[in-house]
């Protein structure tokens, strides 16, 4: 798979093995005994918990301590002070996914401004640089992913029909992304096709809004949502009032696959690769501690989910088998 | 300076001669305190008074009438020196929006600044400025409004700045376009300027990419605080943005650092900068070497998608491939030979290398700087820095953000607008606005009529 987007700053994108580790690296590491804090944006989320096995197990091959793992539970400003009291604690380098643009900028400068190396994961706050203000970013092809849920959900809409696109209302680079590609695929490929968006800031507001979207344009005929957890509460409360719209989202969690595997409203999913962007945020953060050069944004490529491909797909994204309702579904299993 | 001091006139029809309206002699003094504002000179009403030299009692009645047209702010307090604490005088940054864009040969990138033009949000994509420029246009003006929904300011759209891959003839100094200036041939006749003007009732400015990345290094990169700097852009084209004592150097047409045409030669061949060390010829030898076993690792990537980019050959060579390593470092000779020509005739303190074929890999920042180390005088080069820019195409939208700001707020261009409270009542842009509005008479009907849906937008498709 190619890479369709740009990076936050119009970078091309570098491809994982551009961070890969040779053994005289993880020799140099292993000597060096640095310790890292990573700070992510929730610890609830599959995505989030296979990304952080993917990282923690490269970090410890390579002999580097992980000291904390902090959970700001999407909120900018306990992540701030999240960052400030890491500063404090000197680690050699933080891996940070910034829940907000403007309000957490400044607190990520401080982490480069104190001498630590800073790695982002999935999005880069407005006005910080890479080599100034951070070391690389490491995230998907967000861009990418938006494109193949437009593209899988096309199928499923009738001609002249409406399609609603439920965004994140936080500045957020990786929703962004995929919002923006969503509507640029389907304005290019399906002009017939009229666009309906609204934003949640909550998750539990995705499926209010919808239900809402639903009623208001009786033509929707179908739904994207911008990552897989609000999706799977919009696909049940439009399924509990009996008005299930076809949906697209992205992220391949348990739910959305059990929900693509039984036939449910889910319809297709641009799903990330979450431990090897987890791997790949790791050995960037190590190459960056070696005084290696590395590039500004490393991307993954999303990969196309439908009922027919979901088993295998899981198993390529979660590193384990398929969840056993999704063998059900798909008579592989008794 | 003195208001009071300056000549009185009459303000017209339906007025009575004699003392004019404090708002009409206000001007002057308004624009001077608002740019001290504005470039951080003074914070304070005390600094304000010491450094314009008004009275206390005028800069009190000048600051109730520039917050009152909402141009700055004074609610926060500053930090005490034994007294009382003084009240900070602010810019109102926020009042309005600035809109930029970066139109390249393969990729657009937009965001909104606020008016001291800080970027609050970009968005890159990737495009192809040979398609018909009627779909650009309604490609910008879809990621504005999108743009525009996360980022709207009281004030609404104050200017739009774009950046563009071509020289822009030097107009008035400072003064917003009427109409589309000849930039590309695929854009001839396609009222761009003109669809955005009446799309977002704002005046747009233009500047070539050079020249914006150039301004954006030298106010949000790795040249502020600089006085002489080359700016030096690598990609299809090659280009270099001058600075010299602070300010972007334009020329006499705007055409300043176009060194892609200078001719150079090596082994038995020659040709212009941009033919034998632009993108194209990169892509071309990293072709050559695929196709002729010079390059297992570009062979490679030919076999699996049928083409060689210039950025393949940049990430091969980073990833220790011989034959794309020795392109490059022939690119970066070449370059830097010309390079060395100017800094030996500038001493500039820093050379910045631009472009995502620097972005990608080591080699080509190694040879420009032998390149220049080897040709320049040991006086130019004893405390020259020469580094890569880390803006990526931010630079551009950056600096096409400062050049709204600095012609909004122009002394002369801001007399004309300050007590009418925003840009638009500018009485040259008005009467641009209100031509544009009208139905075309038979007599002056554009060339290309602008389909509706460029003045109307679609709602949510972006």
């Amino acid at each position: 798979m190619t890479i369709s987007g740009l990076g936050p700053h119009g970078e091309r994108a570098a491809p994982p093995e551009r961070v890969s580790l040779l053994p005289e690296d993880r020799t140099a590491a292993k000597a060096a005994a640095w310790r890292v804090a990573v700070v992510m944006h929730t610890l609830e989320s599959d995505w989030a918990k296979q990304l952080l096995a993917g990282m923690v197990g490269v970090f410890g091959d390579c002999g580097v301590v992980v000291t904390e793992v902090v959970d700001c539970g999407f909120n900018p400003r306990s992540q701030a002070a999240e960052l400030d009291r890491l500063i404090g604690l000197r680690p050699d380098a933080i891996v940070s996914l910034p829940v907000a643009n403007e309000e957490v900028a400044a607190a990520h400068g401080r982490v480069t401004a104190a001498g630590i190396r800073l790695v982002l994961l999935d999005n880069a706050p407005t006005g910080l640089l890479p080599g100034t203000h951070y070391t690389a970013l490491v995230s998907s092809d967000n861009f990418g992913l938006g494109k193949i849920a437009a593209a899988g959900l096309a199928a499923h809409l009738p001609k002249d029909s409406e399609v609603g696109v439920l965004g994140f209302a936080a500045d957020f680079f990786a929703t962004n992304e995929r919002e923006i590609a969503f509507s640029r695929w389907l304005q290019t490929n399906r002009p017939d096709i009229q666009l309906r968006v609204a934003r949640f800031a909550e998750i539990d507001e995705a499926p209010k809004l919808a239900e809402q979207m639903v009623a208001d344009y009786p033509k929707l005929a179908g739904l994207f949502v911008v990552w897989d957890t609000p999706a799977i509460e919009v696909a049940r409360r439009l399924a509990t009032i009996r008005l299930p719209r076809p949906m697209a989202t992205v992220d391949l969690g348990e739910a959305v696959a059990i929900e693509l595997a039984k036939g449910g409203s889910i319809v297709c999913v641009a799903a990330q690769q979450p431990s090897q962007h987890g791997i790949a945020a790791a050995q960037t953060a190590i190459l960056s501690l070696l005084g290696r050069h590395v590039p500004a944004w490393v991307a993954l490529p999303g990969l196309v989910v439908t009922r027919d491909n979901v088993i295998e797909s899981f198993q390529t994204v979660w590193r384990q088998p398929a969840p056993r309702e999704v063998l059900l579904s798909l008579k592989l299993s008794r | 300076m003195n208001d009071s001091a300056r000549p009185q006139s009459d303000s017209g029809p339906g007025r009575s001669r004699g003392r004019p309206r404090n708002a009409e002699i206000a001007g002057p003094s308004l624009v001077d305190l608002l740019n001290l504002v504005r470039s951080g000179a003074a914070t304070t009403r005390q600094e304000l008074e010491r450094t314009s030299t008004l009275g206390r009692a005028i800069v009190a009645d000048r600051l109730a009438m520039l917050g009152d047209l909402g141009l700055i702010d004074e609610s926060e307090l500053g930090a005490a020196t034994g007294g009382r604490a003084p009240r900070l005088v602010r810019f109102a940054a926020r009042r309005a929006t600035i809109l930029v864009a970066t139109l390249d040969q393969a990729d657009i990138g937009v965001g909104v600044a606020d008016l001291s033009g800080n970027l609050l949000t970009e968005h890159h994509e990737a495009a192809d400025l040979t398609e018909p420029p009627a779909q650009l246009a309604e490609r910008l003006v879809s990621l504005f409004r999108w743009s525009l929904e996360r980022h709207s300011a009281p004030a609404g759209v104050w200017a739009i700045s774009l950046s563009v891959p071509g020289v822009v003839q030097s107009t008035s100094e400072g003064s917003f376009l009427s109409a589309t200036p000849p930039v590309l041939p695929a854009w001839e006749g396609f009222p761009l300027v003109e669809t955005l003007t009446r799309s977002f009732a704002a005046p747009v400015w233009m500047r070539s990419g050079i020249e914006t990345m150039t301004m954006g290094e030298l106010y949000a990169g790795a040249g502020i605080g600089r006085h002489t700097m080359l700016f030096v852009k690598i990609d299809r084209r090659i280009g270099v943005g001058i600075v010299c004592d602070g300010q972007l150097y334009r020329g006499a047409q705007g055409a300043a650092g176009l060194i892609g045409s200078l001719p150079v030669s090596y082994g038995t061949r020659s040709g212009s900068l941009d033919a034998l060390a632009g993108s194209e010829m990169i892509q071309r030898e990293g072709h050559a070497a695929a196709a002729e076993g010079r390059s297992p690792l570009l062979a490679d990537i030919l076999r699996r998608t049928g083409e060689i980019t210039a950025i393949d050959v940049s990430q091969a060579a980073q990833m220790g491939d011989a034959a794309s390593a020795t392109i490059l470092t022939t690119t970066g000779h070449l370059v830097g030979q010309v390079v060395a020509t100017l800094a030996n005739a500038l001493d500039p303190e820093l050379i910045v290398l631009s472009g995502s074929l620097v972005q990608t890999n080591d080699t080509l920042l190694a040879a420009v700087r032998e390149a220049v180390y080897g040709a320049s005088h040991p006086l130019v080069t004893r405390d020259l820095r020469i580094i890569r820019s880390q803006m990526g195409s931010s630079g551009g939208l950056v600096g096409a953000a400062r050049v709204a700001s600095e012609a909004l707020f122009a002394p002369d261009f801001l007399r004309e607008w300050i007590m009418q409270r925003s840009p638009q009542s500018h009485p040259d842009f008005a009467a641009l606005l209100s031509q544009l509005e009208s139905p075309p008479s038979l007599a002056s009907s554009p060339a290309s009529p602008v389909p509706a849906v460029y003045l109307q937008g679609k709602d949510h498709s972006t």
